[in-house]
């Protein structure tokens, strides 16, 4: 008798184990096609943060992010996710906790402020509202970028382009050569952010082409220094977002 | 005496208008030859989306502007296409909603609203359309009833169950008439149902027949699902089918076999799924069937319009259905016997060789859907989908959207589990290659293009043929245009500020042709000042 309720004791907990990997494996198929375009097919970080290290996250938390987005970010809102499928990519993610140790970071965020500023970093882009609109608001970027990706923005920006910045040109009837931004493109018009900040609109009859730029609009700052680079990635890194008050946190930070 | 005659010329058709007869079986028959109204959802029953009408013309449509605006504040995808019967028009919307209105003003005339709760729905409560019969309007619901309203105000007649919604059905599409009864389908295809098209007794709403698109294990063609997979195949009939009166026979769509993207629990060709069935009007019995994507992965359903057209071939005039598959194929099919006559490919597709004499596609075998992602064009959305093509008789063309889009196929075991999404995967992963879309004109007997215009992005918005050279469009950035159908001048645009997920339509009251196309939360009419 108590045979069988060992045995039968070891079936429920077998079960148990098979439906456990059985949603960590759903997790992963769900994690796949959602999740691998920007994080990565092991999850160590593409476009979008590494998943496989950093702060665990409690599962609401996860949860939240997946179904709501992050607004202020690429990270688009799952809304639509089926309750199970979103249990068992938790499930997943969580079984990857640890998995990969988190991302270290030798240069020094005050001096990586520094070479921000010295190398005309303003002039195209936003941290706390300071700088300009042209290029990507940088104000959570360490929160939004693993530290891989964030290095080769600066020395090969043109590895990857997210969409809201392809650079385009417009040639105008007349010859006119326009490079932009390109905020909004339709079957008749589109519409450049300037270096300047300014929109400019063109309706595709008064244009002859209009050219997908192949390269980043952002140079590629191949020859910083070793240290220069160190130093902005640490700087960039701790770059996660204004406090309520309107204070950049990455001030806090750079202090 | 003669200005008095010219008025009285004038008088009479409009009071033909304003007396609303009722639209019977045989007024749909014959729907192309009362071009002032839309009857039935394609239009007419050979679906050719196209109108007599050219008081709107290669030479004024650049003059069309708004005429009424009639906002439903209802959100979500506002797919309808109305029905126009002297002068009323009548239409649904998403969440249950149905109107009539004035088709002159944009007034209404009364409202309806079936109550979908909260119930948990397979496919949302987007909604097609009505079909009408005698003082009857037929509206399918989110959770797969039908329902029958009385078309003077909108009460409710009657209100069939045409499947359990728990079970993972719900129904979308409008209805179609055949003679007496309301035929319909359902959705569901990725929640492991067992689909079929339904015909309902127009007066009482009670079955009539039922055609079950999976066979079941006994049935001719039982033996194309390994073990028991047949009973959750999916094979939903989401969208319209066509109808030939001459040949009683009833053409519908089937959906995609389910799991969707993961085909090793379903080996085989896996009847009926992604074919068009032929079906006795009066029965619903097989007359014959044929399937363009056997074995599906890549949920390429085949729901899209079936044109049924009587074209020259190889010498002789044949009675063809013409459909542009989502598998990116264009096919051309004997509509009497089932014999598959042709087809060619009409975008981007990575997955076939060729479709041989038979009609059988040759696989280049690289193109099954992976645990890792691989990608294959066209995407999961099709080459083609819901959104009306249309075709002009006096030119021989064949006009239609087409999306250029590939997709990265995921596939991972399916679990079944009742009422659940059954897709053998997830969500689609879209490759970095941006999209496009196309307007294209083409010679249905040979898919030569005549012309074709770029959109910037792949379109949702169908197309409308007239007598009076034109063709409209819509695209996915919201423009509602109109071209030169010789030539594809483009003659005219608006941008309806909303992405167009449904076709236009033509029509005319007290002498007046209006063009309505639903945007947003909008119906938008058209006029010329």
């Amino acid at each position: 008798m108590r045979i069988i309720i060992v045995a039968a004791a070891a079936l429920v907990y077998a079960s148990a184990v098979r439906a456990e990997t059985s949603q960590i494996e759903l997790g992963k198929a769900v994690y796949r096609s959602n999740c691998a375009f920007c994080h990565g097919l092991t999850a160590l970080g593409g476009r979008g943060p590494n998943l496989a290290s950093g702060e665990p996250r409690s599962e609401e938390t996860i949860k939240k992010v997946v179904r709501n987005g992050v607004p202020g970010s690429t990270m688009p809102a799952f809304d639509g996710i089926d309750p199970d499928e979103l249990n068992s990519l938790v499930a997943f993610l969580k079984s990857l906790s640890g998995s990969a140790s988190a991302e270290q970071i030798a240069g020094d965020p005050s001096k990586g402020h520094q070479v921000y500023t010295k190398s005309g970093c303003t002039g195209c882009h936003q941290i706390g509202g300071a700088g300009s609109t042209y290029g990507p608001d940088l104000s959570r970027v360490g929160g939004g970028r693993p530290v891989a990706y964030l290095r080769e923005s600066i020395v090969n920006p043109s590895a990857d382009i997210p969409e809201e910045f392809q650079g385009v040109t417009v040639v105008t009837k007349e010859g006119k050569r326009v490079t932009g931004v390109r905020v909004n493109e339709d079957t008749f018009s589109v519409q450049l952010r300037l270096p300047s900040q300014l929109y400019r609109s063109f309706v595709k009859q008064e244009v002859k082409e209009v050219i997908d730029e192949k390269k980043s609009l952002m140079p590629a700052y191949k020859d910083m220094s070793k240290d220069d680079l160190e130093n902005l990635l640490a700087y960039l890194h701790t770059l996660r977002g204004q406090n309520e008050k309107g204070t950049a946190k990455q001030a806090e930070a750079v202090r | 005496m003669k200005r008095w005659l010219t008025t009285l010329l004038i008088a009479a058709p409009l009071m033909a208008q304003t007396t609303s007869s009722p639209v019977t079986f045989d007024r749909i028959v014959n729907a192309l030859k009362e071009p002032q109204n839309w009857l039935t959802y394609w239009g007419d029953y050979s679906a050719i989306h196209y109108r007599d009408l050219k008081q709107i013309n290669t030479t004024n449509a650049k003059d069309l502007r708004v005429e009424w605006i009639f906002q439903t504040g209802v959100k979500g995808a506002f797919e309808t296409v109305p029905l126009v019967v002297d002068g009323i028009m009548y239409f649904t919307a998403a969440e249950g909603n149905a109107y009539a209105i004035d088709a002159r003003t944009g007034r209404q005339l009364w409202q309806y609203q079936y109550k979908l709760g909260d119930k948990k729905l397979c496919c949302g409560t987007v909604n097609r359309g009505f079909a009408m019969l005698e003082g009857r309007l037929f509206m399918a619901t989110g959770d797969a009833h039908l329902v029958a309203l009385d078309a003077r105000n909108g009460k409710l007649l009657w209100d069939t169950e045409m499947a359990d919604y728990r079970k993972g059905y719900g129904a979308t599409l409008a209805p179609l008439i055949v003679k007496d009864k309301v035929v319909a389908g359902v959705s569901g295809g990725e929640f492991g149902i067992r689909g079929f098209v339904d015909a309902y007794d127009a007066n009482t709403g009670k079955s009539a027949w039922r055609f079950y698109t999976i066979p079941g294990k006994e049935d001719p063609g039982g033996d194309s699902w390994l073990a028991e997979s047949w009973r959750r195949g999916g094979g939903a009939t989401w969208l319209t089918g066509s109808y030939d009166p001459e040949q009683n026979t009833l053409f519908w769509g089937v959906g995609n076999p389910g799991p969707d993207l993961q085909g090793d629990t379903r080996k085989g060709d896996n009847l009926y799924t992604a074919s068009v069935i032929a079906l006795d009007g009066d029965t619903g019995k097989l007359k014959w069937h044929y399937q363009f994507t056997p074995h599906d992965t890549h949920d390429w359903d085949a729901c899209e319009t079936l044109m049924l057209l009587d074209l020259n071939w190889r010498g002789s005039k044949r009675k063809v259905l013409v459909q542009a598959n989502r598998n990116g194929f264009f096919y051309m099919i004997d509509r009497t016997t089932g014999e598959f006559l042709m087809a060619k490919p009409f975008a981007r597709q990575t997955w076939a060789k060729q479709i041989d004499d038979k009609g059988r596609p040759v696989l280049k075998g690289t193109a099954e859907p992976t645990a890792e992602g691989n990608p294959v064009c066209p995407g999961l959305a099709g080459a083609a989908n819901w959104m009306a093509p249309s075709y002009n008789p006096e030119l021989g063309t064949f006009f239609f959207p087409v999306r250029e889009q590939c997709d990265v196929y995921y596939s991972s075991p399916a679990v079944f589990v009742e009422g659940k999404p059954y897709w053998g995967s997830v969500f689609r992963g879209q490759t970095e290659e941006k999209e496009w879309g196309l307007l294209k004109a083409i010679d249905p007997t040979t898919v030569q293009t005549k012309w074709d215009f770029r959109y910037a992005k792949a379109p949702w918005g169908g197309t409308l043929a007239t007598s009076g050279g034109l063709v409209f469009s819509s695209d996915e950035d919201g423009y509602l245009m109109a071209f030169d159908a010789r030539n594809g001048k483009n003659l005219w645009k608006i941008n309806t500020g909303n992405r167009l997920v449904t076709s236009p339509i033509t029509y005319m009251v007290e002498g007046k042709q209006y063009v309505t196309m639903p945007s947003g939360a909008a119906l938008l009419t058209f006029a010329l000042p």
